[in-house]
């Protein structure tokens, strides 16, 4: 009987439950999960933008995209432009973010520390077009990047490329994106360093451990679940990086060497009207995003459930 | 039962009736809004504007709704509307981005009678012989010119001079003599450039590359792709040649020519521009504009050309959305008619925007005469034809801009970047 009672108070609750996570369902299935479907089914189609009719072409464009160039901009020439700025961006990023968060909690004087924190930060406020405008306008030969590779390579009048070279201007994208996000990810760690309680340190130091050292073996294990979510949120940002590159582009540089998924996305799906085409490209690269996530988790498991 | 009969079929005549009212002419008084798709340029905004005050107080019951975007914006905007089914009511591309709109049926051909025409033949020939044949498909005509714009070259008498160059004597009649002013003009700092000679305008190949292609023997074919191999290579050898793989005068990253050229800061010599360029000097330097230090000069060609082919012209023109209710886009036509073919309207859009809608009327009249450096726009005119609008277009410009750019600033031999550029263009075309 009393079982029974039991049940039913938690059966009421879990009716709460679910009508307050309807909206966040409705939501979701709106936005997210019915694009993914309909993506999915214009993949399997030969849809123009602005043709009224289209046929059901099965996997016709999954097997253009692995075999053939789409007019010269590959979707094969994108994962690797992809993948450069991904390893390029996402691992020195989840590193700094990390190094700074630690440096910013060393701070003694919580003045100093929110300067620098709202310092960092700033820059993820700005809009994606207009730092990489910003940006461009820095990276030109007679702009200010320049001249400060002049000045610390002791050089003059040498113009470093940076639009122009095809592996500076891979670098010139990866500055813009790191320079923007590196606060994000910095505050991130700073609120998971302040999770990890005071004691534990403070034993540390009754231990006799040094600095060094209490970071390896107290302040890394603790910070794991951080790490994990700092990690698959920068890499899934990376993959979905789209404004610096395609203003990049619009300002003349060559687009091959940053053409990524979601700029080919962009330009076969929008300015060459081939839905179809562009909807597997998205079918891809989502397919990429899960693999990627899952397997991150997969790694990671085990070493979540951390107790203080 | 027969009561019953008599009000089902009652029914049935009120609803046929309502919904014949509908598809019927509109009523004089019915409201109707256009949405009128454009892109920027602040001195034919300030013409419309008025134009559409003026036509509001002809046809009270219209409400008129403009959307500016820059051109590039304005195309993908445009695109995606239609995409979805919201496309406005009347809008304006460029023919190369246009024509696929007329293939695919979704804008509707002229409205003759609205327009004051008998037939399409009477329509176009209002208009400049085969100026406006790109809208001409399957008998009707399905837009009407705003702009028919062709390029010459825009020159700064001052930096000329500066240079120890005579402005009238100089000025490059053919690329070689381009490369070789542009050497004598440029400044460097080490080696980055602080005053350029001239630069080309990147993304628009079609317009400004192919006649280059065309004057060493070559062409763009809808069948065969880059035809002649040997024009092609010659032609991505001299852009080669101009940017910093080459004598580094130039490059696709550097602000655009013409964006420097209104402003007269010793910068940049000379811009490859259309005859609207000489409105948005006026209205962004009129003291540069008053002073004559500019001058407009022909269309290079190569020394050894074996064609005499200038800039490629390209038209923008007004089209109606043929997915919208008959009284609207009658009255869409309503108001392009007011635009374009009200008496004098075609003198104001060239004299105060410097616009060239090619009537007859205009091309033989004073007015046009009288506009600054007509005679060499219409002598380009002469030696020009429509840039290629047919398959793929937007895709080709874009594969031919990318060949560009490897020879330019990757360093890729002309010969290999041409046999990518053709296996793209076919399959472009094949696709």
């Amino acid at each position: 009987m009393k079982h029974e009672k039991k049940f039913s108070i938690e059966k009421q609750q879990a009716k709460w439950g679910f009508a307050f996570t309807i909206p966040c369902l409705l939501f979701f299935a709106v936005f997210s999960f019915y694009p993914i479907i309909s993506a999915f089914i214009t993949s399997l189609t030969n849809r123009d933008a602005i043709k009224r009719t289209w046929d059901f072409i099965g996997l016709d464009n999954y097997v253009y995209l692995f075999t053939q160039s789409n007019g010269g901009f590959s979707l094969i020439n994108s994962l690797k432009a992809t993948g450069i700025f991904t390893i390029g961006t996402f691992i020195p990023m989840v590193v700094v973010s990390l190094i700074l968060a630690v440096m910013i909690m060393q701070l003694r004087k919580p003045g100093q520390s929110k300067m620098f924190e709202l310092a960092f930060y700033t820059p993820a406020v700005l809009s994606s077009v207009v730092a990489a405008t910003i940006w461009m306008i820095l990276f030109q030969p007679t702009g200010l990047f320049n001249q400060l590779s002049n000045f610390v390579m002791r050089s003059s009048g040498r113009d470093f490329q940076w639009l122009t070279n095809d592996n500076m201007l891979r670098i010139s994208t990866i500055i813009v994106y790191f320079w923007k996000y590196i606060g994000y990810f910095t505050i991130l760690f700073i609120t998971g360093l302040a999770s990890i309680p005071p004691t534990i340190y403070e034993a540390a130091i009754v231990d006799g451990s040094s600095r060094w050292h209490t970071f390896w073996k107290i302040t890394l294990p603790l910070l794991k679940p951080t790490i994990m979510l700092v990690s698959i949120m920068a890499m899934l940002q990376c993959l979905k990086t789209f404004s610096t590159q395609y203003m990049f582009v619009q300002g003349g540089t060559a687009r091959e060497p940053i053409d990524v998924i979601t700029m080919n996305i962009y330009y076969t799906g929008v300015v060459n009207r081939r839905l179809g085409r562009s909807s597997a490209m998205s079918i891809i690269l989502f397919v990429i995003m899960l693999f990627f996530t899952f397997l991150q988790f997969k790694t990671q498991k085990g070493d979540e459930d951390v107790e203080y | 039962m027969k009561k019953a009969l008599v009000l089902l079929l009652c029914l049935v005549m009120t609803l046929t009736s309502v919904f014949a009212q509908g598809a019927s002419e509109p009523k004089a008084d019915e409201p109707i809004t256009l949405e009128f798709w454009t892109h920027e340029d602040s001195a034919r905004q300030v013409l419309e504007e008025r134009y559409i005050e003026e036509f509001k107080q002809l046809h009270p019951n219209v409400t008129v709704n403009v959307t500016r975007q820059s051109a590039e914006k304005l195309r993908e905007l445009i695109q995606t509307a239609f995409a979805s089914g919201e496309g406005p009511s009347f809008f304006n591309l460029p023919i190369e981005n246009e024509f696929q709109y007329i293939e695919a049926g979704r804008v509707a051909p002229a409205d003759y009678k609205t327009l004051g025409f008998k037939d399409a033949k009477d329509l176009l020939a209002n208009y400049q012989d085969g100026m406006i044949d790109a809208v001409y498909y399957d008998g009707d005509v399905y837009g009407l010119p705003l702009e028919l714009t062709n390029w010459s070259i825009f020159l700064n008498k001052k930096v000329f001079r500066d240079a120890g160059l005579d402005p009238e004597k100089d000025y490059p009649k053919t690329w070689e003599e381009m490369k070789e002013v542009s050497k004598k003009i440029v400044i460097r700092d080490g080696d980055i450039i602080t005053r350029r000679g001239f630069d080309f305008r990147y993304s628009y190949e079609l317009t400004y590359f192919i006649p280059m292609v065309e004057q060493l023997g070559g062409s763009l074919s809808e069948k065969d792709g880059c035809v002649n191999k040997e024009a092609w290579v010659k032609a991505l050898t001299f852009m080669k040649e101009w940017g910093p793989q080459g004598e580094n005068l130039g490059n696709p990253t550097l602000t655009a020519a013409r964006k420097l050229f209104n402003k007269d800061n010793n910068d940049i010599a000379m811009c490859n521009t259309g005859l609207y360029q000489e409105a948005r000097i006026l209205s962004d330097n009129a003291a540069f504009y008053n002073s004559g230090e500019w001058m407009v000069v022909p269309y290079p060609v190569f020394e050894d050309a074996v064609k005499d082919v200038a800039g490629c012209y390209y038209g923008h023109f007004y089209m109606v959305n043929a997915d919208k209710p008959k009284a609207e886009q009658q009255m869409a036509w309503e108001l392009i008619k007011y635009f374009l073919l009200t008496e004098g309207h075609a003198e104001e859009y060239l004299t105060q925007v410097g616009l060239i809608q090619p009537t007859k009327a205009l091309m033989e009249g004073a007015t046009y005469a009288a506009q600054p450096y007509s005679e060499v726009f219409k002598n380009d005119f002469a030696r020009s034809h429509i840039v290629y609008y047919g398959k793929g277009a937007t895709e080709i410009q874009s594969a031919i801009n990318s060949a560009i750019k490897q020879v330019m600033l990757q360093g890729t031999d002309p010969s290999v970047a041409y046999d990518a550029l053709q296996k793209n263009v076919l399959e472009i075309l094949a696709d």
